[in-house]
């Protein structure tokens, strides 16, 4: 891939400090990367680097200690809390690490709410819905909600969810955790075909090799900071390896 | 199965639109039937709320309505006293002046004041009399003393007319900013100067009424008045009338009436000053013969086999129950249970009416108290059904929902659970209400109060609980809706 492209996120300087009773945990202490559009990068490191943390900041779902992000090279400070919302409705799909998805509602209410909030009208809302139930394979459980549902089936909701409104970035804090290998290869075929086709940057931590193998970049991170980052090719003798780290 | 279209590859900035209030109220209500147990808790917290003040209300409405009516008809059956004072003693010249500006017809009850030439103009002067005397009958101890000293009634009047007198009047009246005197000053000077021809003329007045009541003593002899009033022969109430007292027929029967009512009364209680009468009683009631009281003799007398026996023990003893027979006992006692009660009632309703919104002293406090009741009530259980539900709100901010939203979602959640709570506590407490006052009064509590009355009072009790909910939502939400949604995510 070429490294001339568009950088879509950025961050400079980025820190989280999370403080608990007086107790300061370091989350991330100064990243700086620069994301291309249409990228595909896997981030890996081991529990508690703080992975998920750096996904809640270039997300814009949580304020950086200090730093900045940076996204499309707008940085994300300066944004209005209407214009926050639309970014995180229209722009960037999440898929949380534990699915968030809201108890009362179904499946398929579950993945239209962002269509909702993005003012999408119901009708196509439930169509669009619809579909992207069908494409994780859950198009016979809309009507289930959460609790009725296995884990890996409220997986792919959520990750049916973060399609919603055809986000230009796919945030995936471990995507295929609780996925069975087939299913999980479903899943890695559809974030690889929006990838491909759709040209979705795709931000994917993860422990899968199979990912790691289908991924433009592969980034470290350990103890809040990043420990390397590297191009697929480069790495690809290696990652056996690394994946047992 | 391939996605749809392809998104837009630059982020172009725009602002999230805002949801319709239809989508909004249906997420809401998903919301709340999905946790319908945890909605019905805060809805009975609210009930709960709302049947406390609802319950005070509805009380007080109640009691109000008990007390008019009861006052009313004891002061009908209390006419009679008033009439034989009237009979007997001339009123006092303030108590003209007030009854005057009441509009009372100085020709009526207090027997003509032939003295006075121009009606109109002594009307007048006694309104703006009267209305001066009320000025100085509601002041405090403290500055009426300070203004006029221990002057009462129209001695008032005559003491401020000492021009020196007045003139500390108005200096003390100008250091008590607070009070606002009737009228203007000069007024009260003008009126002043023309107060002894008003005297005068009042004077008048009482002469003429005690001419009358000397023509009337007469007539009377040396009966008492209830007596000459009993007389069912006319000859007094005749007597009345020349002396110049406007009795018209229908008051002096409902006189006649009352009067005899007074004799019997006390002809019959007299009776309990023979020991032969409360040894009878106390047996019967198993009490020592020194506790029993009017009120028991009346209850035994109810029953007219009681009073047969009552009237054979005691009618060899006392002459004057000698025309009496037990069904006229038995109704007389019936007549007084009553009253009796209609007492009870002006009694316990004492107060009721007064202080603020007419709902009495003690109960506008209970009020107080109640609201505050309900105000922690509702907030504790909005706040504790808006911080359960962080997570959830912080999956909608990360979604996209706006601070707006989420704010309205969860004030038309409460309004809702509100309404809810408030329609099932203000009939909870009205039935409880009526329930005590029925207990307390008896059955003729229903239909007292005019259903638009309790519907008012309802829909304020319910208004009470939406809007305590509403504003207990707004705290939290706006509280979860101002962190980023990661940090609402975190709150425990
Ligand atoms: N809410 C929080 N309060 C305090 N500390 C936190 C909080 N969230 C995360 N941390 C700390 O921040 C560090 C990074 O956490 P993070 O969740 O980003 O790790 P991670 O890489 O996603 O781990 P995993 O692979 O287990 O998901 C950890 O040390 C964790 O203890
Ligand atoms: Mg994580």
């Amino acid at each position: 891939m070429n490294s001339e492209r568009r950088v879509i996120i950025r961050t400079v300087g980025l820190k989280k400090q999370y403080v608990m009773n007086d107790v300061v945990t370091e989350a991330l202490c100064g990243v700086d990367v620069e994301i291309h559009d249409g990228e595909f990068i896997s981030v890996m490191g081991p529990s508690g680097s703080g992975k998920s943390t750096f996904f809640n900041m270039i997300g814009a779902l949580d304020r950086p200690t200090s730093g900045r992000v940076f996204i499309d090279e707008v940085d994300v400070a300066q944004l209005t809390a209407e214009e926050l919302a639309f970014v995180r409705c229209q722009k960037i799909g999440y898929i949380f690490q534990s699915y968030n998805l809201i108890q009362y509602m179904t499946a398929l209410e579950n993945v239209t709410t962002p269509m909702v909030f993005g003012g999408v009208m119901s009708d196509e809302a439930r169509r669009r819905g619809m579909e992207l139930l069908e494409l994780v394979g859950l198009g016979d459980r809309w009507h289930h909600r959460p609790l009725e549902m296995s884990g890996g089936q409220q997986q792919r909701v959520a990750i049916a969810r973060s399609l919603a409104n055809q986000p230009t970035v796919l945030l995936c804090d471990e995507p295929t955790a609780n996925l069975d290998l087939a299913t999980g290869q479903d899943i890695l075929d559809v974030l690889r075909s929006l990838n491909e086709k759709k040209g979705v940057t795709v931000i994917c931590a993860t422990h899968d090799h199979r990912m790691m193998d289908m991924c433009d970049r592969l980034m470290w991170i350990r103890d809040g900071a990043i420990e390397r980052i590297a191009r697929r090719d480069e790495v690809h003798v290696e990652v056996g390896s690394i994946g047992e780290s | 199965m391939r996605l749809s279209s392809v998104s837009s590859k630059e982020i172009i900035l725009a602002d999230q639109p805002r949801l319709s209030l239809g989508r909004t109220v249906r997420i809401a209500i998903d919301g709340v039937r999905y946790r319908l147990f945890r909605a019905a808790v805060t809805v009975s917290v609210i009930a709960v709320a709302v049947a406390f003040l609802m319950n005070i209300l509805s009380e007080s409405l109640i009691k109000r309505r008990l007390a008019v009516d009861a006052r009313r008809e004891l002061s009908a059956m209390r006419d009679i006293h008033g009439w034989a004072a009237r009979l007997t003693r001339p009123l006092d010249p303030a108590a003209i002046l007030m009854e005057v500006a009441a509009g009372g017809a100085l020709d009526g009850s207090t027997a003509k004041g032939g003295v006075i030439a121009d009606r109109a103009s002594f009307a007048a002067r006694a309104r703006a009399a009267a209305s001066y005397l009320a000025f100085f009958d509601a002041l405090e101890y403290d500055p009426r003393r300070a203004l006029i000293h221990t002057a009462r009634g129209t001695a008032i009047f005559d003491a401020l007319s000492d021009p020196e007198h007045f003139t500390i009047f108005e200096q003390r009246l100008a250091e008590m900013p607070a009070l606002r005197f009737v009228g203007s000053l000069a007024e009260f000077r003008a009126f002043l100067d023309r107060w002894p021809e008003l005297a005068v003329q009042l004077q008048g007045v009482v002469s003429s009424q005690e001419h009358a009541i000397a023509a009337l003593n007469r007539a009377r002899g040396d009966r008492t008045v209830f007596a000459a009033l009993a007389q069912p022969d006319g000859v007094f109430v005749a007597a009345a009338r020349a002396a110049g007292f406007d009795l018209d027929e229908a008051t002096a029967s409902r006189l006649t009436e009352q009067a005899q009512a007074v004799l019997d009364r006390l002809v019959i209680e007299r009776s309990l000053s023979l020991l032969e009468s409360r040894q009878l009683l106390a047996q019967h009631f198993n009490l020592l013969p020194a506790d029993i009281s009017a009120n028991e003799l009346w209850g035994y007398l109810e029953k007219s086999r009681q009073a047969a026996s009552y009237l054979g023990v005691m009618r060899p003893l006392v002459a004057a129950l000698e025309p009496y027979t037990a069904e006229r006992l038995a109704a007389l006692a019936t007549t007084r249970r009553d009253e009796l009660a209609l007492e009870r009632i002006e009694r316990m309703t004492a107060g009721a009416g007064e202080g603020w919104l007419g709902l009495g002293e003690r109960m506008g406090w209970l009020l107080m108290v109640s609201m505050l009741v309900c105000a922690i009530g509702i907030s504790n259980a909005m706040l504790m059904t808006v911080t359960e539900r962080f997570r959830e709100i912080a999956t909608m901010k990360c979604l996209g929902a706006l601070d707006g939203f989420i704010m309205l979602l969860f004030v038309l959640e409460s309004c809702f659970l509100g309404l809810v709570g408030g329609l099932v506590g203000s009939l909870l407490g009205n039935l409880i209400g009526y329930g005590r006052m029925a207990a307390a009064f008896g059955i003729g509590v229903f239909g007292t109060v005019p259903l638009g009355e309790t519907l008012a009072a309802m829909g304020s009790a319910v208004a009470v609980g939406v809007v305590l909910a509403a504003l207990a939502a707004v705290y939290p939400s706006l509280k979860a809706a101002r962190l980023a949604p990661m940090e609402a995510m975190r709150v425990e």
